[in-house]
Order: structure tokens, then sequence, then C-alpha cells
């Protein structure tokens, strides 16, 4: 076929690698996010019908009362329990903290748990669907605690003071990512076991749920009557808003997601539009040549549409390939971090992402190329005849009709694709802005500068609206990727510099009063360092003053405790401590508050607050108001009473220890005489966190990788597009006895200022936009990043020179007697 | 013999943003088949733009164009087109190689267009009577200027043209190799009995020419000595 035969060629001359490479770039991009949130949707599909395991659950610290079952029977609607708890599971020296979900019959009343004799197992020939809940005396268990207790299936292992049979592992379940489930990994028991591993214990951290099954109208009427039953403690969970919970966390993902793509494919569209721009200037002669052959121009037309198409073709597989990995990998990141399987994309974003291919080339290319069909025939002997190429508007508004398609059919986010676009726009002028600005600056400067600095700048002025553009497009990428370097590193390491080598690294948590003195003693007799004990209560901030509290800040429950001794790392900033402080009426204990938190709580000095404890009402007025710092891992409190104010509601006590490796062996002496303790291992927990963190920041870094791509991309293609111009400058420049030297070092320095300003510009957005993000998203001090101010443009500036006396170095290499013949 | 081109009332006006420019007025000309023309002129006379317009590349302001029997004015570009595929051979002044092709796919390039079978046989065969037989895969650039108009002969007869163009076809080569080219153009054009119309500045190489006609401020002179019309 003629049209294969001319791609190829075309190919095999180098005309087409750079459209190809945009292409390919678009398309991956493109079908990574396709992808994606095919399959984000398929999940929160897949999850929110067995999201709760129910239609409504009634969640609480304490068991829901009996006495509701037999109005639930009556209205007809079906119920169970389930109990959900962190706690070590060991099995013989190997221990883990693991995600423990009781359940009793009948559960799960939505949904189903699926379970394999084979651990891993991903066949469905090998997973079936539970029957019932797991029997007395046996625990289903995830497939990844059987080689972190080194047991295999059909072995003990430990639950508290019981011991249980491993008898299946967990395949999916409902509510997967619920409670806990951070924590480690997940087992499930019956409710029949829960008694005898001792574990729950007063003011235990435990999470009940009543979960309710039925026609809507049963449960509607059921609510009814529950509604004024329920206590402070008691929260209602239906499927919309846990899966609003769900959909809000992997929405702001997303959202990134789309956000990054859109610079991807805009990049790449604009590397496109460049490339198409110059593969049509080339093929002026070519067009004009085969028509006095005596093609016409339908056949012209055709002939070239179908090379397009076959290039878009191949550029699509390749680009879909390509992105179905990298999706891949983002899905990977999804999936440890909110533990949920995701499920299987359809066959539609393939089918989308084989089109967007076409599509850009239709949006971004053809505009370019339209006006060459209708190449006069005449040009073969009229060579100066100067052509009207398609208009200047008509190209921006077909690529801002694709783009917009391609990110709101894709992205399935119209919005967010229109808000980016005009976001994208602002961002494009005031970028434009400043680097024409710094140019113009720089061209004042270069007047006085050598000869070397001269031809440079009188360069950049030349070509002023490619250096603009380049500027722009690579302060955008470096902006983005700046960003998230920043915040990354700026989340993990500065929380992790600030602990000391021997913080502790051990939370002991569920510790029983009785057991207090006990357990000093066997710290002491391992020559272990005591650090304080504190009791622990759970409780509920309900009212301030008599006013019910705001409703945004802590609406979970907080640990109460009570000490007489500061410590170290907390600092009185307001008010008084015990020793200097009494209270107003006397009648009140005194409570310290955590500073930012009454700032948020609009709690003042002597504000009466009011805490629901186990259903039972405490009262406190404030004393004082503390910092602290979260970062030093010991045990920190937002309210802390005076001593014995509580010691009426059964407080579980905890500590923090540091225990040197060699010491560890020391928690199973601990966890033999005190089933019941939980140990954190902060160590493992923090690794843990960073290797999430890095994983969805690997998958974030994949796509702004393929951002950055398109930004050579766009380099390369003004470069190459200003090549024949650079060539006859250099040859002219060379006749007239300019030394080679000269002209390199002018290209180099023409390049490493436009990086340099690119550089500059990242630096200022970035830090822009990272001041918005850190006020308003992660909320932590906000400071300049000074090491970033003085790296990112010098790096820009050696990255941007080195690309572009790359790209450049056949225009000074090529003889001046070439050019100069060429030129005639 | 035959009539192959019939110019007739033949004239040409463009507009210019100084105004109206005419660069051919009133040109009447017949070549018949197998004949030979030479075009002379001052640079700017116009040469061609005749050109353009007896081989269907331009359309004229006033008058009308027959190639072989055809009336182009009854035709539109597409039909201009295929009678240009049917009929004409072109050799221009700059060789109009295509870069990125190698000697032989130049060649090729209009037998594919055409449909033709066995492209790759007939093309490296007119290249081999070009005395180019050992360079078939060398791309233009590697090629020397005279190499590159032998090339540009090879795919303009390639196609068996009744009718060849060319447009001073050695007005970028020097002497020497321009005299082996038009020797070589004369040549092809003998054995093929092709209808040749030539454009150069040359005396001595119009005057191998059957004919020639000279233009003068857009009008046409006859200098040579068979009659027109
Ligand atoms: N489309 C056009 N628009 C404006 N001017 C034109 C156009 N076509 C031809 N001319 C002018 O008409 C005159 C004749 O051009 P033409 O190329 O035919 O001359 P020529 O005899 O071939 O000259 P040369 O020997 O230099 O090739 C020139 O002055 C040219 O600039
Ligand atoms: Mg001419």
């Amino acid at each position: 076929m003629l049209a294969w035969q001319l791609l190829w060629r075309n190919w095999r001359s180098g005309e087409l690698k750079l459209l190809a490479v945009a292409l390919v770039l678009a398309v991956t991009v493109v079908s990574a996010i396709a992808l994606f949130t095919d399959r984000l949707e398929g999940t929160l599909l897949e999850q929110s019908n067995s999201l709760l395991g129910a239609d409504r659950l009634i969640k609480s610290n304490q068991p829901h009362q009996p006495a509701w079952e037999a109005t639930a029977e009556a209205e007809g609607v079906a119920h169970t329990r389930v109990a959900h708890f962190a706690s070590m599971v060991y099995a013989g020296d190997e221990m883990h903290l693991a995600a423990v979900k009781v359940v009793a019959e009948n559960y799960p009343l939505r949904g189903y748990i699926d379970v394999s004799n084979t651990p891993f197992a991903t066949d469905t020939s090998l997973i079936e669907r539970a029957q019932g809940v797991p029997a007395a005396g046996e625990v289903w268990v995830d497939s990844r605690l059987l080689p972190l207790l080194n047991i295999e299936l059909g072995d003990a292992l430990q639950v508290g003071e019981q011991t249980l049979q491993a008898s299946k592992v967990i395949i999916s379940e409902p509510d997967a990512s619920g409670p806990f489930s951070m924590m480690g990994a997940r087992i499930i028991l019956n409710w029949q076991d829960l008694a005898q591993t001792r574990v729950i214990q007063p003011g235990s951290r435990v999470e009940y749920q009543w979960l309710l099954a039925g026609d809507n109208a049963d449960v509607a009427s059921l609510m009814t009557w529950l509604e004024p039953r329920l206590s402070d403690h008691d929260e209602v969970m239906d499927i919309e808003n846990a899966q609003r919970r769900l959909q809000g966390t992997l929405q702001t993902g997303r959202q990134f997601l789309v956000l990054a793509a859109i610079m991807g494919v805009l990049l790449a569209g604009v590397a496109i539009a460049l490339a198409a721009r110059q593969f049509a200037e080339r093929h002026v002669n070519q067009v004009a040549l085969l028509k006095s052959l005596g093609a016409s121009s339908q056949r012209i037309r055709r002939l070239y549409c179908l090379q397009l198409l076959m290039l878009a073709g191949i550029a699509s597989m390749i680009g879909l390939a390509l992105g179905v990995s990298l999706q891949a990998l983002i899905a990977q990141a999804v999936l440890s971090l909110y533990q949920i399987p995701m499920a299987a994309a359809g066959a539609t974003p393939y089918i989308l992402s084989l089109l967007s291919g076409p599509l850009a080339l239709v949006g971004f290319a053809l505009p370019s190329l339209w006006f060459l069909p209708g190449v006069p025939p005449i040009k073969v002997l009229r060579q100066e005849l100067v052509l009207d190429k398609s208009a200047m508007g008509w190209q921006i508004g077909m690529a801002s009709l694709v783009l917009v398609i391609l990110v709101g059919v894709f992205g399935r986010d119209l919005l967010l694709g229109f808000t980016v676009l005009a976001a994208l726009a602002v961002v494009g002028v005031l970028t434009a802005a400043m680097a024409l600005a710094l140019l113009t600056m720089g061209k004042k400067a270069g007047a006085q500068a050598g000869s070397r600095w001269r031809l440079a700048l009188a360069s950049i002025q030349r070509r002023r609206g490619a250096s603009v553009l380049q500027v722009v497009v690579f302060a955008t990428a470096i902006m983005l990727l700046l960003t998230l370097t920043i915040v990354r590193t700026s989340l993990i390491e500065e929380w992790q510099v600030k602990v000391p080598a021997d913080a502790p690294n051990h939370f002991l948590i569920n510790i029983a009063p009785s057991e207090v003195a006990d357990f000093k003693q066997l710290l002491m007799d391992d020559n272990l360092r005591v650090e304080p004990l504190y009791p622990m209560v759970r409780g509920r901030l309900t009212h301030i003053d008599g006013e019910p509290k705001p409703d945004d800040t802590l609406d979970r429950e907080a640990s109460l405790t009570w000490t007489d001794q500061l410590a170290d790392d907390n600092e009185i900033v307001a008010g008084k401590w015990w020793n200097e402080w009494s209270g107003a009426d006397g009648e009140l204990p005194g409570v310290s508050v955590e500073q930012e938190v009454a700032q948020r709580l609009g709690i003042e000095l002597g504000s009466r607050l009011t805490f629901s404890i186990g259903g039972l009402i405490a009262e406190a007025q404030v004393a004082s108001f503390r910092t602290l710092e979260w970062e030093s891992l010991r045990p920190n409190f937002y309210f802390i009473f005076e001593p014995g104010a509580l010691s009426d509601y059964s407080p579980m006590y905890m500590t923090s220890v540091y225990l040197p490796s060699e010491k560890k062996r020391f928690i199973n002496t601990l966890l033999t005489r005190y089933p019941t303790i939980v140990v954190l291992e902060l160590d493992r927990i923090i690794n843990q966190i960073r290797d999430i963190v890095a994983q969805v920041s690997d998958g974030v870094g994949m796509v702004l990788v393929m951002v950055l791509l398109g930004g050579c991309l766009v380099l390369i293609a003004a470069v190459t597009g200003s090549i024949e111009a650079r060539k006859q400058e250099a040859g002219l420049l060379r006749a007239l006895g300019a030394p080679r030297r000269l002209l390199v070092g002018s290209i180099w320095i023409e390049f490493a200022l436009l990086g340099f300003c690119a550089g500059l510009i990242a630096v200022l957005a970035a830090e822009a936009l990272l001041l918005g993000l850190q006020v308003f998203v992660f909320e932590i001090p906000v400071q300049p990043h000074y090491i970033y101010w003085l790296l990112t443009p010098v790096l820009s500036a050696f990255f941007v020179s080195s690309l572009g006396a790359l790209s450049c170095r056949q225009s000074v290499t090529t003889p001046p007697a070439t050019v100069l013949r060429e030129a005639l | 013999m035959a009539t192959m081109i019939q110019a007739k009332a033949l004239g040409k006006t463009v507009t210019t943003t100084s105004g109206d420019l005419t660069i051919l007025t009133d040109i009447n000309l017949t070549v018949a088949k197998g004949e030979s023309l030479a075009i002379t002129g001052a640079s700017g006379s116009g040469k061609s733009t005749l050109l353009g317009l007896l081989a269907g590349l331009d359309v004229p302001s006033t008058g009308s164009v027959a190639l072989a029997g055809i009336d182009l004015n009854t035709l539109d570009e597409e039909g201009r087109a295929k009678v240009r595929a049917d009929h004409v051979g072109f050799v221009f002044q700059s060789f109009q190689l295509l870069p990125g092709l190698t000697a032989l796919e130049n060649v090729m390039l209009p037998l594919e267009l055409r449909g033709d079978r066995n492209v790759r046989e007939q093309a490296a065969q007119y290249l081999n009577r070009v005395g180019l037989g050992e360079r078939l895969s060398h791309y233009p650039p590697q090629l020397s200027g005279g190499e590159q108009q032998r090339v540009a002969i090879a795919r303009a007869f390639a196609c068996k043209p009744d009718i060849l163009f060319a447009d001073e076809p050695t007005g970028n080569l020097d002497s020497t190799t321009g005299h082996t080219i038009n020797d070589l153009l004369f040549e092809l054009n003998a054995e093929m009995g092709t209808t040749l119309v030539l454009i150069t500045h040359e005396d001595r190489l119009a005057n191998r020419c059957a004919r020639q006609v000279q233009l003068a401020a857009g009008e046409l002179m006859i200098c040579g000595s068979a009659a027109v019309q």
C-alpha cells in the first residue's frame, strides 16, 4: 500500500519521530487515567454493595442494647453484631498486631466473605464463597499473616488468652477498609471465642457495630424508633455516607492524577502541534511535487490521512501498553494505601484509549496540516510562493476542544477539565508575562555583555515566541515536580529527623490497673527505662460551656488521661499547671487542653467542658493550654485532667518504652505474662507508612515523569523547528570568521538563560502552591525551601542547556560552505 | 503531425500589493507531437510562468491551453492532475528530489502513484540508463548536483510521458556537467519520441531544439526557422 510505503519512508527520514513520541505520550497518559478511573469506579461500585456488610449500622464504643433486638425483629429487620479492635496475635516466637473482626452468626447481612484454602489465591477455582462465619475455635486470616507468624493453614495461633486454629485465608470481605485495618493483617473470629480471649477489658479501644438489613421501609421505621435512644457515642452509618467517606479520599488522589494527566496531555499536545507544523513545512515541496506528478488534492489528502491514521494507530497501541503498566503502578499504590482490591477495568477505557491517539492527532496536528493538500502545484516552479496557512485561532480552538473531550470523557470530570484549562490559561499568561519581563531585562543587561552573551540574547529575542513558550512549559513541569518532591519529603522526613535515637519505639497499651505495679517491676528487672504510665479512658467531648461543641472538629472519641507530672516536651503556654492552679469555684476538676485543638474548638481558659465517657457525664474546667510535640512519639493527649479526676471510669494504662533491637524478646516475656496488652511497634508502623507514601508518590511520580517528558518534547520540537534558521545564521557567522567556540558558547548561554528563567519561575510558583497546600491541606508550618531556590534554577539551566545544545549541535557542526550552498 | 500542445491567446495577470501585474499577454503557440521547443528570454520575462500554464500547473487569466487534445480550461484541478499523470513529465532547475527518499525511491514515486507493477525493476532500469545503477540506495544529499539531476531525468522518463517540460535543467550545474546532462536529456528524448519543451537561457542549448521562441516583456517572438501557425 502506497500510504504505508510513504509512512515508512517518512519515518525513516526521521520526520515523524517527534510526532510519534508525542502521540505515544499523550495516549499513555490518557489511557492510564482512563483505565485507572474506570477501575476506581468499578471498585467503588463493588465496594458499595458490601461496603458495610449491611444496609445500616450503628457503631459505638459499647455494645448495642440487647433490648433493641426485639424491636428489630418485630420490624422484620435482620441484625447481627461485629466488634473491631487491634490485638497482638502470636504463634511461637512470632507476633503481629492484627486488625481483629469478631463476627456473629449471619454476618455479613449484605455481601460475602470469600475464602480459600490456598494463601494468596487469585485463581477463581481456588476461591469459595464462605457459608456462614468461622466456627468457634477457628479463625480466618489474611494470607499475609501466615508468613508473618511463620505458620501454615491448620496451625494454631493465639489471640489474647485463647488459642485458635487458622482454618482459611480471607480473599475478600465486606468493610475491608474498616476500623483498625491500617494496623495490620485482618483476622476474623467467632463471637463465641471473644470472651475467652479476654482482650476486651473496660477501657479497651473497641468499635462495636450493630448491623441491620431489611426492606427500606422496615429499616427506616426501626431507625425512627432508634434515633432518640442513641447516645453521643453511637453513630449511624448507611451505605451512602460510607461510600462518601471512601470516595472522598480516593477522589482527591484521582483529581491529582487527572490534573497531572491534563498537564501531560497538554504538553504532549503542544509538542504534537509543533511537530506537525514542522512536518507540514517540510512537506510543502513534497506535496507540490506529488501534484506535478499528477496526484490530485483528493488523493493527497487521502494519502496523508491514511499515513497519519496508521501512525496514530501504532502510537495508540504502544501508548496503551505503556498506559496499562503505568496504571498498574498507580493501582498498586492505591491498593497498599486503602487495602482494597481494585476491580478490573472494563472494555470501554481500552477502546477509548485506542481512539485517543487519532483524536489527539485531529485536535493538535490536523489544524497545522490542513492546508497541505491545497498547496498549488505551481509551487514546484515558484519556490518563493508564500502559502496561506490555517489560522491560529482555529488551532487553539480545536486543541482546547480535544483537550476538554479527552479530560472530560477519559477522566470523567468535565468540570475539572474546564477549571484546569482555565487555571492553566491564567498560569500560562502570568508565566509568559514573567518570562517576557525576564527576557527583556536580559536584553538590556546583554547589551553591555560580551559577544557570546550578545549573540545568545539576540537569538532569544529573535525567537521570542518560541522562547517564552519554552520557559512557560518548563516552568510548569518543574513546578509540579518540585511541589511533589517537597511535599513528599517534608511530610516524612521532617518528622523522622526529630525522633531521637533512643526515643521510645514501642507503645504498650491496654495495661489493666491491677497489672501496673507488676508491669513496672518487670521493666526494671530487665533494666529498661520506665517512662510514665498514663491512665487512659476514652471519651467524647460533647459540650463547651453548656453549648454543643462545633461539629467539624474532634468528632471521634479522644483519649483522656490525668497526671501530675508534665512531660518534658509539653509546655504550658497559658493558664497554670496543677501545682499553681486552683479552680474558680473549686468544684470542677481542672483539665489542660492542647493549644491548637482549643483554638479550633473555641475553648477559653476557664471554659467548662462536658465529656461523655462510656455513657456517663464528666465535667471539667479548663486550667491551661499546652503545646506538645506530636513528632516525639511519646504518648500525647489533647486533654490532661487533674490527678484522680477520672479514676471512677475504669482506666486502662499506657506507656511507651525504648527497646533496643537486642531486647525485642522482652515483648514475648511481657505478652506471655499479660496476653491482653497491645504492643504497637512504632518502628514497624513508621516503616510501613513510609513504604506506603513511597509507593503512592512513585505512582504519582511516574505521571510527573511523563509530564517532564512532555516538557522535553516541547523543547526539542521548538528547537528542531528553528534549526534551519539557526544553520543559516551560524553558517553566515562562520563564513564571516566567527570561531566555532563562540557559536557553541552562545547556544549554551541561550538555553541556560531560558532554563534559568524557567527554574526561577518554577520555584516561585511552587512556593506559592506549597503555601496554599500547607495552609489549607497539610497544616504544617510554612517554611521557605532555600536549597531549592538555589538548586532549581541552576539545575534547570544546566538541564535545558544540555538538551538545547544537543538538539542544536547540527546547526554549528554543518560546514558553512554546505549551509551557504543549500541557501542558494 | 498531431498537435501535442496548443495555446491560444494565453495571458496571465496576477494581483499584487502594488496593483495588477501582467506577466504574459496573447501567447499563441502550437507544439507538434515529438517536436522539441526551446523557450528563451531574459530573467523575469515570464518563461516559468508560461511553462506552468502549458503544463497545467497553473490556470491562465485569459486564453486556453490544450494538452494532447484536451482543453485544460474545461477541467478542474483534479482533472488537470489526471492529465499531468497521463501525459506530462518534469525536470526542474532545482531537481526537486525528495531528500528523505533514496534515488531509487524517488524514481519509483510517480510509478507508484500510477499504481504500476514491477515499480522497483522499472525504476532501477531507468537509473541504470542514466548511469546511476550503482547508486540506487543513495540519498539525494549524498549525490552531486549532476547526479541528482540524472535521478530527476530518470524519474521524468520512467513514466514514459508524452510531453516533457524542463525548466532550466542545467541552471544549477557547471557547464561540463550541464553538457552531459543535456546530452542525456536529448538522447532519451529522441529514444522515446517525447515532445520536449525546454526553458533555457543558453543559446547553444536552445539551438539543439528543433524550434526556438523568445519571450520578451510577456510577449512571444519567434526566432526559429519553423513557422508558427
Ligand atoms: N503569482 C505571482 N505573483 C506575483 N508576481 C509573479 C507571480 N508569478 C510571477 N510573477 C512575476 O512575474 C515575472 C515573471 O516570472 P517568471 O518566474 O515566469 O520569470 P522567468 O522568465 O522564469 O525568470 P527566471 O529566468 O529568473 O526564472 C517575475 O517578475 C515574477 O516576479
Ligand atoms: Mg524561471
